[in-house]
């Protein structure tokens, strides 16, 4: 696969790396030329030196020919700028985005970025998934602009323990979509019995993520 | 009526006294503490100063779900594009303009649906494109 990438800070130059060691033709697009001879040194003619928001500058990094196209720069104005580039000016199939601020994931997908990677937000889930004491775990998003797909596990002594799904009640925009018990997932039937221990995934909002932990969790 | 101008300048001071005799509550979005204080010296202009990265933030600090016009005109193609779209797209203000000074940008994004504007030198470059390409104006 040819994969053109934007940026090779951190996130850029591992990429780069790691796509090179999987046997894909790569080639990534640095505006900074002290970088760019430094980066030429370990790794070859794959490094552009460019501003990957000109045009002209992507084309000569061969984005017109592109399988994938990676925005991973700096600052995510530039990623979206670099990206909308890639899908519009030369119809690259699959564009993925780093974004660095949690809050521009939804613009960028509403745009029609096809992949959008949060940095921030993988941090934030590695964090909640490792740290015992805080179990809402984010999924994804669920595409809309504010819908987000959790999953809190049901503790000991909740309140919600032994009661039917149909009768627990969730914020007005949020709603169970899989109850995991130990042996079995099961799709949240009014008369499933939720227990201690199972695990709901919910579909839910960055409004009422916090009022539906409360309530799977209250006791 | 309220109207957001992003990014300063001479052309944004101009904008916002102009919007405010036409009745429009301007605020202004700008990184230079200076800049802002010479714009607001009519007390009808509000002023935000960015100081982290955090647009989204910013933007509905000056309440862009609300405002009827909004204008990215600081000398920054890049941000003027996202927070332009974000103002399209997000926050579906009814007039967006973005100021873009890279003509291939400026080309792209009006295909997009955003209404752009460039400086004076970009209509000069475009008029120049234009005799290249063999057109003729009049």
């Amino acid at each position: 696969m040819y994969v053109v990438i934007v940026g090779c800070g951190g996130v850029g130059y591992h990429l780069t790396k790691a796509l090179l060691a999987a046997g894909h033709e790569v080639t990534v697009v640095e505006r900074n030329p002290a970088k760019c001879e430094l980066l030429f040194e370990e790794m070859g003619s794959v490094v552009s030196n460019g501003d990957g928001t000109a045009v002209a500058d992507l084309r000569k990094a061969g984005t017109a020919r592109a399988q994938v196209f990676i925005g991973a720069a700096g600052r995510d104005e530039t990623t979206l700028v670099a990206c909308q580039i890639a899908k519009h000016v030369f119809q690259v199939g699959h564009t993925l985005a780093v974004v660095k601020d949690t809050k521009n994931e939804p613009l960028f997908s509403v745009l029609g970025v096809d992949v959008v990677v949060n940095a921030t937000r993988l941090v934030v889930t590695a964090l909640e998934e490792g740290v015992p004491g805080q179990p809402l775990v984010h999924l994804r998003n669920a595409g809309g602009p504010n819908q987000t797909i959790v999953s809190v596990p049901v503790p000991e002594d909740a309140a919600i323990a032994g009661r039917r799904v149909g009768e627990i009640e969730l914020p007005p925009h949020s709603f169970v979509s899989l109850v995991i018990k130990r042996e079995q997932a099961l799709l949240p039937a009014h008369d499933v019995v939720v227990e201690s221990h199972d695990e709901l995934v919910a579909v839910t909002t960055v409004e009422e993520e916090q009022a539906l932990y409360e309530v799977v969790t209250g006791v | 009526m309220e109207a957001i101008i992003y990014g300063g300048g001479r052309l944004a001071t101009t904008l916002a006294q102009e919007l405010t005799e036409g009745g429009y509550t301007v605020t202004v979005i700008d990184s230079d503490a200076d800049y802002l204080e010479s714009v607001s010296a009519p007390p009808a202009i509000q002023t935000i100063r960015v100081i982290a990265p955090t647009m989204q933030d910013v933007l509905a600090e000056a309440q862009l779900a609300t405002t009827e016009l909004l204008a990215a005109l600081s000398n920054d193609d890049q941000s003027n594009a996202l927070v332009a779209q974000m103002g399209l797209h997000v926050f579906k203000v009814p007039a967006v303009i973005c100021r873009l000074d890279n003509p291939d940008l400026r080309e792209l994004y009006s295909g997009l649906g955003l209404k752009t504007v460039g400086l004076s030198e970009m209509d000069l470059f475009s008029r120049i494109r234009q005799h290249v390409a063999g057109e003729t104006d009049d």
